[in-house]
This record gives C-alpha cells, sequence and structure tokens, in this order.
C-alpha cells in the first residue's frame, strides 16, 4: 500500500462531475508535480484530498497511510498530517498571522521568528491574515503556515503563480525544508503534489515524478523533465497520443 | 450602612481590583459611595455632592450643562434625584499614566440607580478612566440610569473605557456628552459582553478646532438581549476629527448601532466602520450609520456591513487542522479585536481579557 493511494476517484463539483476515475499513488518521501490544463480537475483533485467542502466523491477512494480518508472532515484529515496551500488564500481580518501560526503546534514557538525571516515575512506577522498582501506575501505566508504545521503530505496548488523569481527562490527554500531535501529520498518521511501551470517550481523543488490529468482522467505519468519539455513543445493537445503508453507503466515501478 | 455584601469575582470582572495599581478609585453600590480616593497629586476624585461645596463650578457650570436637564425623559428624571457618582478633576498639565478605576454597582433587586457623574480635565492634562458597571450576583433586576459630563480643556486627553457585565435582567440608560476642547483628544471604549434586558446609549462629543474624538464599541449580544447603542461626534471647530468603529457579534437579541458623524467648519475629516457578525439566526443587527455634511471642505466616509462567517475562511483555518468551532472562535474573537491606539497596555489587555474569556463562553 503506498503512502497516499488513490482508486477510481470520481467528484463532483455544484452536481457536475468533474474527475471521472482517477488513478494516483504516491509513495512516502516522493514529489510529484501534476500538469494538466486549466479546467482539467487539478485543484479538483487537492480539494477532493484535503477535503474542502464543496467536493463530493461519488464514488473510489483516497487511502493515506493505509486509511481510507475520503469520508473524514477537512480538519481530520489535516490533523493526520495533510496540508494544503491554497492557489487562492482567502484573507482574515482580524486575525494575526502570528496567533494562527502558534495554534499549529508541530512545531515550537521560537521557530515562527526563525522561518517568518527565512521567508521575510517577520513584518507580516502582526498584521491580519493575508490583508493587504501581496501575491508573493500570500504565498509566503502559505508556505510559513505549512513550516509551522509540518504536514507529512503537502498539496502545493500552483505555489509560484504570482510570485516573482526571487520569491519562487524563497518559497522553494521553505519547501526543501518541509520535504527535507537534504535527506536521501529514502530517508525522507514527507511527501507533496504540487500543480503547476508554467513548471517554474521545477527549476527549484526537483521532483520524482508527474502526472498529466485532463478531463477528469489521469492521462499518463513519468519524467517530470521529460513531460514537461513534451508540453512545452507539443501542447496538452497531443498528450493524449503519447503519454499513457510511453511513460506510465515505465514509472509504475518507481512508486 | 448598605447591608449588601459587596462580591469581588463581579467587581475583578469588570476591571476593578483593589490590588491593582491605580492612580485612585471610586465605588458606588446601589445610592451609596463605598470608595473614594486618590493617589496622586493634580487629580482630585471625590463624590459629586462633595465637590458642589467644595468646587462651587462644578454645580454652576458643568451640572447638567454639556448634557442639558430637559434632553430626555430620562434626564428629566435623574435631575430629581440626589446626584450619587463622581467628580474627577486633572489639574492643567497633569500627565497620569495609571488608569483611575471606578465601579458602579447594583445590588438591590427591583431598585432604580441614577449616577452623575463628572469628569474635567485642564490644559493639557492627561487621564485614563476605566468604568466598570454590574450587578452584585443576587441584584438581578431593575433600571440603572448612568449620565457622565466630560469637559476636557485645551489639549487635554482622556481615555475612558466602560466594561458593561450587567445581569440578564436589568435594564440601562446611559447618557454621556463631551466637550472636546481645541486640540484635545477623547478616546471612548465600549464593552458590552453579557446578555441584557435593554441598554439604551447614544453618546455625543462636541469638537473644537484640531481636537478628535474616537469612540470604540464591541458587543457580544446574547439570549434576548436588546441595545440601542452608538455614538454621535460633531465637529465643531476648523481641522477636527472623528472616528466611529463598532463590532457587533449576535447570537440572539436586537442590536441597533447608530453613528452619526457631521462635519460643520472646513478641514473636518472623520471615518466610522460598522461591522456586524450574525452567528445564528436568532438575532438582528440594525446598522444605521449616518454622515452630515454643513461645509463643502469636509472628508467624511463610512464603512458598513452586517453578514455571516464566511464558509472559505473556516474551511482554510481547518485545513491547518483547527476544528470548526476552534476556526470558528479564532474569526469571531479577531472580529472583536480592536487595538486602540493611545490606549494603556494595562487596560487594552483586560480588554482583551474580557473579549476571549466571553467568545470561549459562547462558542
Amino acid at each position: 500500500m503506498s503512502f497516499l493511494e488513490i482508486t477510481d476517484l470520481h467528484v463532483s463539483v455544484e452536481g457536475k462531475e468533474i474527475l471521472k476515475g482517477i488513478d494516483l499513488s504516491l509513495d512516502i518521501g516522493r514529489t510529484a508535480i501534476i500538469f494538466g490544463p486549466n479546467g482539467s480537475g487539478k485543484s479538483t483533485l487537492m480539494g477532493a484530498i484535503s477535503g474542502l467542502p464543496g467536493y463530493e466523491i461519488t464514488q473510489g477512494s483516497i487511502t493515506f497511510k493505509g486509511q481510507d480518508i475520503s469520508r473524514l472532515s477537512v480538519d481530520e484529515r489535516s490533523r493526520l498530517g495533510i496540508g494544503l496551500s491554497f492557489q487562492y488564500p482567502p484573507a482574515i481580518k482580524g486575525v494575526r498571522l502570528r496567533t494562527l501560526l502558534e495554534t499549529l503546534s508541530r512545531q515550537a514557538p521560537d521557530k515562527i521568528t526563525e522561518y517568518a525571516q527565512l521567508l521575510n515575512l517577520t513584518a507580516y506577522l502582526d498584521r491580519d491574515i493575508n490583508v493587504g498582501f501581496s501575491g508573493g506575501e500570500r504565498k509566503r505566508s502559505e508556505v510559513l503556515q505549512l513550516m509551522m504545521q509540518m504536514p507529512d503530505l503537502l498539496l502545493l496548488d500552483e505555489p509560484e503563480s504570482g510570485v516573482d523569481v526571487e520569491n519562487i527562490s524563497v518559497i522553494a527554500d521553505g519547501l526543501r525544508i518541509i520535504l527535507e531535501k537534504e535527506q536521501p529520498i529514502s530517508r525522507r518521511k514527507r511527501s507533496a503534489i504540487i500543480i503547476t501551470h508554467t513548471g517554474f517550481i521545477l527549476d527549484y523543488i526537483k521532483a520524482d515524478i508527474a502526472f498529466v490529468i485532463m478531463n477528469g482522467h489521469v492521462l499518463g505519468c513519468g519524467a517530470p523533465g521529460e513531460i514537461f519539455e513534451e508540453i512545452r513543445r507539443d501542447g496538452y493537445s497531443k498528450c493524449s497520443s503519447c503519454f499513457a503508453e510511453k511513460f506510465c507503466e515505465e514509472y509504475k515501478g518507481a512508486l | 450602612m448598605n447591608t449588601v455584601q459587596i462580591d469581588t469575582g463581579r467587581l475583578n470582572e469588570i476591571g476593578y481590583n483593589s490590588c491593582v495599581a491605580s492612580c485612585g478609585s471610586f465605588m458606588v453600590l446601589d445610592h451609596t459611595v463605598m470608595e473614594s480616593h486618590c493617589n496622586i497629586e493634580g487629580l482630585v476624585v471625590l463624590p459629586l455632592k462633595q465637590a458642589f461645596d467644595t468646587y462651587p463650578h462644578v454645580r454652576e457650570k458643568l451640572f447638567f450643562n454639556v448634557v442639558p436637564r430637559d434632553s430626555s425623559d430620562t434626564t428629566l428624571q435623574a435631575a430629581e434625584k440626589e446626584p450619587v457618582g463622581y467628580y474627577v478633576f486633572v489639574e492643567p498639565g497633569i500627565r497620569i499614566e495609571e488608569p483611575l478605576q471606578a465601579a458602579f454597582l447594583f445590588g438591590e433587586t427591583g431598585s432604580h440607580q441614577f449616577i452623575h457623574n463628572i469628569i474635567e480635565l485642564g490644559e493639557g492634562a492627561e487621564l485614563n478612566i476605566v468604568n466598570g458597571c454590574t450587578t452584585a450576583t443576587h441584584g438581578r433586576s431593575g433600571t440603572h440610569v448612568g449620565i457622565t459630563e466630560t469637559y476636557l480643556g485645551k489639549n487635554a486627553h482622556l481615555g475612558y473605557t466602560m466594561i458593561h457585565n450587567w445581569g440578564h435582567a436589568m435594564e440601562v440608560f446611559p447618557v454621556g456628552a463631551v466637550s472636546v476642547g481645541e486640540g484635545a483628544r477623547y478616546i471612548s471604549n465600549y464593552v458590552g459582553m453579557t446578555e441584557v434586558r435593554k441598554i439604551v446609549t447614544n453618546p455625543a462629543a462636541y469638537v473644537e478646532a484640531g481636537g478628535s474624538a474616537r469612540f470604540y464599541s464591541v458587543i457580544f449580544s446574547k439570549g434576548d438581549s436588546y441595545f440601542d447603542t452608538g455614538a454621535r461626534v460633531l465637529l465643531k471647530g476648523n481641522d477636527a476629527s472623528g472616528e466611529i468603529i463598532s463590532r457587533v457579534v449576535s447570537e440572539g437579541g436586537t442590536v441597533i448601532s447608530r453613528q452619526l458623524l457631521s462635519g460643520e467648519r472646513p478641514g473636518t475629516f472623520g471615518h466610522m466602520e460598522c461591522s456586524g457578525l450574525l452567528l445564528n439566526e436568532n438575532g438582528v443587527i440594525h446598522s444605521i450609520p449616518e454622515l452630515r455634511g454643513a461645509h463643502p471642505d469636509i472628508n467624511l466616509a463610512h464603512e458598513a456591513a452586517v453578514g455571516k462567517i464566511s464558509r472559505e475562511e473556516l474551511s482554510y483555518l481547518m485545513t491547518r487542522g483547527l476544528t470548526e468551532e476552534q476556526a470558528r472562535a479564532l474569526i469571531i474573537r479577531g472580529f472583536l479585536d480592536i487595538k486602540i491606539e493611545g490606549l494603556p497596555d494595562k487596560v487594552q489587555s483586560f480588554m482583551d481579557e474580557i473579549i476571549s474569556r466571553s467568545v470561549e463562553g459562547s462558542i
């Protein structure tokens, strides 16, 4: 049994089926990238794994650490070790970033200062969460929260969108700490799924495997760099004729 | 001699504690002044009746002046009673850091308490007052009328904090007005966190040139409470400014929140923000922000919103591992969290503490 095992997952949003039988698995210590065009179901997959309301699982299962989490609430999944970085995190007036960080108890409180410095967010600790934050500041705030949460499975929804190059590098520094990227893969305890549109994050975070999602199905999986190159060269329109046979079987062994 | 026992627990809940360092204290139980003293030179704290004898101008010029005797039935009724309350005076140029603490206790079930306070600050004087009003545990029903007249000299500064902790069967009618002199600053904080049958109050500040008046209020309405509260800032002098910020959380009852900013002279400016959060379908929040401009060279603005806790915000916090109850409490606590510039840390911490206690008790 993999660390994360998704089997025949069907998910509807407002009565419309978005995911139409996703099969995907990820081992401990691995980082997966998910590519896919707009509307393919990438964010829906993140919402369904993390348990956000509005994502109705109509068929199939999600197993994490050997437990079927399909019916658990969002906070129960979080406490089990799933952490989500939102593509568009909301602003919460009145709740200071520091107050929230202090409640995320998997890290010692003095880490708040250390990690905030790393992410250039020291001046934002006593501001309301995401209120008046720029796109890059919001994404750094997401990573800071995850660093205090230290989840076993990170779900990163477009961590680099709306972020300049300098900030992507800072965000990646934080993510590498959570994912223990300095350790050999066999000793890493945390896994990640990263959704990316641009692929820029691949320049900073080494991923082990890539999946392509289109029209609610996993089309294929393979080496992240190669798949990204193919998409850049040929676009998603040709994916249906290449990825499935070409990469997927080859990399199943790696899981 | 009043035989009612004073409940120190109730006093602590409104910030009145004889162990806490303060520049002075004043306490009334029902109609009797139980305590009146001050520890600082340049500060006068006296029962009002005694002040009439010692300082004749108090009766002649300050008593029923900024609050006119005939301004309402309540004031007419109060004018017929013997005045019980404090006279507080700070000499010109004296700045006092420690807050003055005052408590008004209601002990006798079914009776009517009439309080009349007068505050006078000389030019450049500074003071903070923390007033707490509560019922003794056995005094559950009755009427409280509290008139407070405040006079701030040129460049004076007063921070005036009012904590209400009434019993659920009390009817309360605070009447307040402030004369804010040139360049003077007045800050009012109102905290109402407990269930009460009725509170009706709508204090006014008349602000002279360069002066400022700021009203902050946080109300947590529960049960069948009825709050008709507000603030009026009338900017009478050039470049006077005002701010009114009101935060109301309701899990029951009715809250009418009235605010008025009136700019009458050039250069006056003001801002108001009225926000209401409905936790369920049992409560009503009726927010009435009003702006009045009587000169073209003014700048007045307001924002108002009444709504519920956003599902998106709750889910966001829950992805961090907070339960729904914890997430809800964090949002409500944050909603009520007003950090007030110029408020002593001790007073701010106390306000924070009672708000947290009230939110935790409700969720």
